[in-house]
């Protein structure tokens, strides 16, 4: 198992009191699955991949990475953020090289790495571009090429297309889902879409609005490698409804 | 009908705004000179512009430009770069080390708030009217707007992108260095360029409190022996020098932020 999650709980304390966001979720991940985690804007979802990222800490319960307990960021998670988190002033090729420069590789390895990730999210030749040059489509594929260039064992994807157009979404969807199959990289992706929840991954997990629990995991019995054509299949409509409906639920 | 459009009239290109500026420049310098020419005004007080392009070149000529030049440039220089790397440093760690900040945030303030020229006498008594004291004048009125910058800049450093490299690893001094310190260069960079003007008048009116030589100083003696063209020939000097140091700025600017 590469990813375990158990009875994670967090609250955060308001003026109003305590306010429970996440209340005991546990959640498991094999190497290379791709899990998409859907629930309403608030939930929780973007907290519960923060801690999962070890920028935040839960109150209760643990996160286990490779059966280590997760005490912060670590090379062997990387991050695709929700707005372009680039910074302004260095190149595509440096905004992708910046997320290596803690793992220590050889300047050769990092120049490597650089250019197969700039290649494989398509954006060869586009490398000394600084990001005010860029849509907001190719600042987030930039965003997807900074966290894969460092090889991490799980990608944590959180809301990465909310904020692009739709014909942009879908065909970063697709590269997103290229990338990970590709490199037998985990991915967790959260996400209020539910057809991108379903499109993508290999399980849904249906969590309910605040405080975030599971309502329920649903297996996305499709094949793969799959085409955005599958969004037409009946199959793939009956999931969709399946999870619409839990979330209408109060 | 179908001539109608070869018909129109070729379109008259307008002059460059520049070319009217230029023109207005000779109109006013005209109506100067001839105000002069026909003593409308007291020349105690106005000079033609004609002597004050003659003043002007006879300064160059006996090279009396180039030596108040070195005494205010060697006051300018020290004092605005010791002032704006001071004021860099304590804003950026103001803003990074919040606590810090905190305490240090009302004394500066007051001081900020204070007229800092009015330390000046302060200065004098304590070091004389040497170039010391003219630099610690410098030095303090360039600090000040640096240092709200500084500590305005890597405050406002977006917190997204702090997590961006906590999320990669970075440590706390590689994210002030690699983060907040490119963040904070527009933030630096106007502190410099208010460093810079406000540099140049600083060192001017120092000056006028009494010194060996120096721009300010010679507009201050001139004036006081009714040399009235030649005050006006500094003058013209050192708004010159303001106008050259702005320009450079600006090029400056555009070198460091060309990614904005």
């Amino acid at each position: 198992m590469l990813l375990d999650i158990v009875q994670v709980h967090k609250h955060f304390d308001t003026d109003s009191g305590k306010l429970t966001v996440i209340d005991g979720v546990s959640l498991q991940q094999r190497e290379g699955e791709l899990i998409s985690i859907v629930g309403a804007s608030g939930s929780g979802k973007t907290t519960l991949l923060r801690i999962i990222a070890g920028l935040e800490t839960a109150d209760a319960g643990q996160v286990l990475l490779k059966q280590q307990p997760v005490s912060g960021p670590g090379p062997d998670r990387a991050m695709v953020f929700q707005q372009s988190s680039l910074m302004p002033w260095l190149s595509v090729a440096q905004n992708v090289s910046f997320g290596m420069r803690a793992l220590g590789l050889a300047s050769q390895e990092v120049e490597h790495r650089v250019a197969d990730a700039i290649q494989r999210v398509g954006l060869a030749g586009f490398e000394t571009f600084v990001p005010k040059q860029l849509s907001g489509g190719m600042q987030q594929r930039v965003g997807i090429a900074r966290a894969i260039a460092t090889r991490p064992a799980l990608l944590l994807c959180d809301e990465p297309f909310a904020s692009v157009d739709a014909m942009t979404r879908q065909s970063l969807q697709h590269d997103l889902q290229s990338v990970v199959s590709q490199g037998n990289t985990a991915a967790l992706l959260v996400t209020h879409d539910i057809e991108e929840a379903v499109y993508l991954g290999d399980r849904v997990v249906v969590l309910s609005s605040r405080p975030a629990r599971v309502m329920q995991v649903v297996e996305v019995d499709l094949p793969r490698p799959r085409d955005p054509y599958i969004r037409t299949q009946r199959r793939f409509q009956e999931l969709r409804e399946h999870i619409w409906k839990m979330l209408q639920q109060p | 009908m179908e001539n109608a459009a070869t018909a129109v009239r070729p379109r008259r290109i307008p002059l460059p705004a520049w070319v009217w500026s230029l023109v207005w420049l000779f109109v006013v310098l005209l109506g100067w000179q001839g105000l002069s020419h026909y003593k409308l005004v007291n020349p105690i007080f106005l000079s033609s512009p004609l002597e004050i392009v003659v003043s002007a070149y006879s300064l160059v000529k006996s090279g009396e430009f180039f030596e108040h030049l070195r005494q205010s440039a060697y006051v300018y220089v020290i004092g605005v770069v010791t002032g704006c790397i001071a004021g860099a440093i304590l804003g950026m760690a103001m803003g990074w080390w919040r606590r810090f900040g905190d305490i240090v945030d009302p004394y500066v303030v007051f001081f900020s708030a204070m007229p800092r020229v009015a330390l000046y006498p302060v200065f004098i008594m304590l070091m004389g009217v040497g170039n010391l004291s003219r630099i610690l004048i410098v030095f303090i009125g360039v600090m000040f707007p640096m240092l709200f910058n500084a500590y305005v800049g890597a405050k406002q450093t977006p917190r997204h992108l702090l997590e961006v490299a906590r999320v990669f690893g970075y440590r706390r001094h590689q994210i002030f260095v690699r983060v907040v310190f490119p963040a904070s260069l527009p933030y630096l960079m106007a502190g410099f360029r208010n460093g810079v003007t406000l540099g140049m008048i600083l060192v001017v009116v120092s000056e006028f409190f009494g010194a060996p030589g120096g721009l300010g100083q010679q507009i201050a003696v001139t004036a006081q022996f009714f040399q009235t063209s030649f005050m006006y020939a500094w003058v013209l000097y050192t708004s010159l020098l303001a106008l050259v140091f702005v320009k450079l700025t600006d090029w400056l600017e555009r070198k460091v932020l060309w990614w904005s």
